[in-house]
C-alpha cells in the first residue's frame, strides 16, 4: 500500500507524464510511454477505498480523487489500454501524438476517480480536445474536416452538461457524484443528454462512426477504449436503473448492427459495433439490478480489450496496404496469417465464443435482462449480437484476407505492433477461460457460472446458425462501394441550407444597414459644412462663414426651438 | 469451406442437439416462452442472421445508401 501522502489522483500521472514527453529525448518517449502507464496502473490499483484530494473551490470541496471497486475497474482497464496501445504505437515518433494519448488516458482516468461534478466536467472538455487530435494527426482533408465535426459536436455536449451540472448544483446545493433519481427534471435531463452523446446513444451517436474510421492507425484503439467508456461509467454512477436507457440500450445494440452490415469500411464496421456493444452496457444500466450493472462493468472491461484488439487488426490492415475498404481488399491471408489470428482472437470475443471474454460478460447483461422477466430486451440483445458475429467474425475476415481483390499488396509491419495485439489478445482468452479474474472484482457480488450446458448449448447454435445464415447469403455480405447516411446528415447535408436561410438574410441585412448608415453620415457632413444651405439653396457650395451668417443661423435655429418647445407645451396639455 | 470444416460444424451442432436434450434440466433452461421450443436458439440464429442483413439491405438501398462523393458535390 502506498503511504497517503505520496499518493496522487491517477489523472495527474499521466498528465504530469504527458507534458514531460517533450522534454525526454526521442529515443526514451516511446518507453516512457509505457512506464507512465504501468505506474498509473499501479498506483489506482493500490487506492485506498474513499475520497482524497479535497481542494476548497468557491462555496463547494472539489474532490479529485473518489475510490471504489467500481472506478477501480474502469480505472484499471483504462491503463491497461493505454499500456497496451503504448505497445502498438512505440515505433510513432510524432511526440504529439504521444502527448494527445497520453492526455486522453489521463482525462478518462480523471473522469473515473472524479468525486464531484465540475472536476468532471473539466475532465470531459480535456478528453474532447486531446482526442481530437488523434483524428487530425491523420493529415488528410478528410480528416481534418471529421476531426472538426467530432470537436464541435463533443463542445456542444460538453456545454449541455455543464449547464446540467449548474442546474443540477443550484437545485442540491451540492456538487458531488451521486445517483440521480429518476425524475426527469431539466438539469437531470441535461447531464444525461450531455452524458449520452458521450456514449454515443443515437441519435447523438454520429460523431463516432464519422470521425473514428478517419484516425490515426494507432489513435483509432485508444478512441475505441476511452471516451464511450468513460460515459457508460458515469452513466453506472448517475443513472443507474434510469428505465428509458433501457431502451435506447437495447435500440442502439441494433441500430450498430443494421449500419455495420451496410459500411464498407472495416474501421467504421467497428465503430458502428461500439455503438452496438455500448448499447448492451447502457441497456445494462437502465435495468439496473445489481446483476446488470456487474454485467455493464464486466462487458466494459471485457470492451474495452476486445475491441481496441480488432481496431489494432484493423490498423495493421490499414498500415500494411493503405486501404480500408472492403471492396478494394482481399487475399491477405496469405502474408499476414498472424495478424489474421489475432484479429480473429477479437471477433472470437465480442461474437461471445466460449472460453473468450465476451463469452462471460456480455452473458451477464443478457442474463440479468432474462432475470427481470424483460423478454423483448432479451430476445432483441440476443439478435444484436447474431449480428456482430455476421459482421465482425464473418464479413470482415472473408473480404479482407480471403476472397475479393487478390493483387493486394502489404508492406512490411513493424514488430511491435503485433506484440501489443498479441497482449490484447492474450487478455481476451485468459479473462475469457477464467472469468473469476474479472469476477472478484466487479463493483457489486455476483452469483454468476458462464459455463453451465445450457448456455453452452445456446451459444454454439446460435453461432453456427448465424454462420450458415452468412454462407447462403455471402453473395450480398459483401461490401458495396457506397456511403451510409447517418444523423450526422443533419450537420453535414443540411448544413448548407440552415446556412443559406439563417445566415445569408442576417448577413445581408447588416451590409444594408452598413450602406443606409454611410449615407445618413455623407448627408450630415454635408449639411454641417453650411447649415444655411438648408434654408436657402442659393447657398448651395459656399462653405459657412461665421461672420456673415451667423445672425441668420442662431434666428432660425432659435425658432426652430421655439417652435419645438411649443409643440411640446401643447402635446403635453392634450396628454393630460 | 472445406468438406471437413462443413462436417466438424454438423458434428458439433449434433453433440449441442444430444446436450441439450439430455443434460439440460427445464430449470436450467429458463422459464421463457421459448424455452419449451426444442433447437430454438437453431432457429434463432439463423432467421435472426436472415432477418438481419435482408432488413438493414433493403432500408440501405432505399433510404441510406449513396454514392461515396455524396458529401464532397455540394
Amino acid at each position: 500500500m502506498i503511504p497517503y501522502e505520496l499518493m496522487i489522483p491517477p489523472a495527474f500521472v499521466m498528465i504530469i507524464g504527458a507534458l514531460l514527453l517533450p522534454v525526454l529525448p526521442k529515443f526514451f518517449r516511446s518507453i516512457w510511454f509505457l512506464i507512465v502507464s504501468l505506474l498509473t496502473l499501479v498506483i489506482l490499483w493500490n487506492l485506498p477505498v474513499g475520497s482524497f484530494h479535497n481542494i476548497p473551490f468557491l462555496r463547494h470541496n472539489l474532490v479529485l480523487t473518489q475510490s471504489d471497486a467500481l472506478s477501480r475497474v474502469f480505472g484499471a482497464i483504462f491503463a491497461l489500454i493505454a499500456f497496451i496501445g503504448g505497445i502498438y504505437s512505440f515505433h510513432v515518433k510524432d511526440v504529439k501524438h504521444q502527448i494527445a494519448a497520453l492526455l486522453y488516458g489521463g482525462s478518462a482516468l480523471g473522469i473515473t476517480f472524479a468525486g464531484d461534478l465540475i472536476t468532471l466536467f473539466i475532465y470531459w472538455e480535456l478528453m474532447a480536445i486531446s482526442s481530437s487530435y488523434l483524428i487530425w494527426a491523420r493529415k488528410t482533408k478528410e480528416s481534418e474536416k471529421a476531426g472538426m465535426r467530432y470537436l464541435i459536436v463533443h463542445l456542444f455536449g460538453g456545454s449541455l452538461l455543464l449547464a446540467g451540472i449548474l442546474l443540477h448544483i443550484d437545485q442540491t446545493n451540492s456538487i458531488l457524484i451521486t445517483q440521480i433519481p429518476q425524475n426527469y427534471s431539466l438539469a437531470s435531463w441535461l447531464i444525461l443528454i450531455g452524458v449520452c452523446l458521450n456514449a454515443a446513444v443515437p441519435p447523438l451517436h454520429a460523431w463516432l462512426s464519422d470521425a473514428y474510421p478517419k484516425a490515426t492507425v494507432t489513435g483509432a484503439v485508444f478512441l475505441s477504449a476511452f471516451t464511450t467508456k468513460a460515459a457508460v461509467y458515469v452513466l453506472v454512477r448517475m443513472f443507474a436503473g434510469w428505465e428509458v436507457l433501457l431502451w435506447f440500450g437495447v435500440a442502439m445494440a441494433l441500430y450498430g448492427v443494421v449500419f455495420a452490415v451496410l459500411a464498407n469500411d472495416i474501421r467504421e464496421i467497428l465503430a458502428y459495433h461500439i455503438i452496438s456493444q455500448v448499447g448492451y452496457m447502457v441497456a445494462g444500466v437502465g435495468i439496473g439490478t445489481i446483476m446488470s450493472l456487474n454485467g455493464t462493468t464486466a462487458h466494459a472491461f471485457s470492451h474495452i480489450l476486445y475491441k481496441a484488439l480488432l481496431f489494432m487488426g484493423a490498423g495493421v490492415v490499414l498500415q500494411t496496404t493503405g486501404k480500408s475498404k472492403l471492396t478494394e481488399l482481399g487475399g491477405l491471408y496469405k502474408n499476414q496469417q498472424l495478424t489474421f489470428w489475432l484479429y480473429m482472437i477479437g471477433a472470437f470475443s465480442i461474437s461471445g465464443f466460449p472460453l473468450f471474454n465476451g463469452f462471460i460478460s456480455k452473458s451477464i447483461i443478457v442474463g440479468a435482462a432474462g432475470e427481470s422477466q424483460l423478454d423483448w430486451a432479451f430476445l432483441l440483445l440476443t439478435l444484436a449480437s447474431i449480428g456482430t458475429f455476421y459482421c465482425l467474425g464473418l464479413k470482415i475476415p472473408k473480404f479482407t484476407w480471403f476472397d475479393g481483390e487478390k493483387n493486394v499488396k502489404s508492406t512490411k509491419l513493424p514488430l511491435n505492433m503485433h506484440i501489443g495485439m498479441a497482449f490484447a489478445a492474450g487478455l481476451c482468452f485468459i479473462f475469457g477461460v477464467a472469468p473469476s479474474l474479472l469476477y472478484r472484482y466487479l463493483p457489486f457480488p455476483l452469483q454468476y457460472e458462464p459455463y453451465t450446458a445450457s448456455h453452452l448449448v445456446e451459444t454454439v447454435q446460435l453461432l453456427i446458425f448465424t454462420f450458415v445464415g452468412f454462407w447462403l447469403l455471402k453473395r450480398i455480405a459483401g461490401g458495396e462501394q457506397r456511403i451510409t447516411l447517418d444523423t450526422d446528415w443533419i450537420y453535414r447535408r443540411l448544413a448548407k441550407p440552415i446556412w443559406n436561410i439563417i445566415v445569408i438574410p442576417v448577413d445581408k441585412f447588416f451590409s444594408h444597414t452598413d450602406v443606409i448608415m454611410m449615407g445618413v453620415v455623407k448627408l450630415l457632413v454635408w449639411t454641417t459644412k453650411n447649415p444655411m444651405q438648408l434654408f436657402n439653396p442659393s447657398l448651395k457650395n459656399i462653405s459657412y462663414n461665421p461672420d456673415r451668417q451667423r445672425t441668420t443661423t442662431q434666428v432660425i435655429i432659435s425658432l426652430i426651438l421655439l417652435c419645438m418647445v411649443f409643440l411640446g407645451i401643447v402635446g403635453l396639455w392634450y396628454l393630460k | 469451406m472445406k468438406r471437413w470444416h462443413w462436417i466438424s460444424l454438423g458434428i458439433l451442432t449434433i453433440i449441442s442437439i444430444i446436450v441439450e436434450l439430455t443434460m439440460v434440466s427445464e430449470t436450467e433452461h429458463g422459464t421463457h416462452w421459448w424455452s419449451v421450443i426444442p433447437l430454438f436458439y437453431i432457429l434463432f440464429g439463423f432467421v435472426g442472421c436472415v432477418v438481419i442483413v435482408f432488413f438493414s439491405k433493403a432500408i440501405g438501398k432505399i433510404f441510406l445508401q449513396k454514392k461515396e462523393d455524396y458529401y464532397d458535390t455540394l
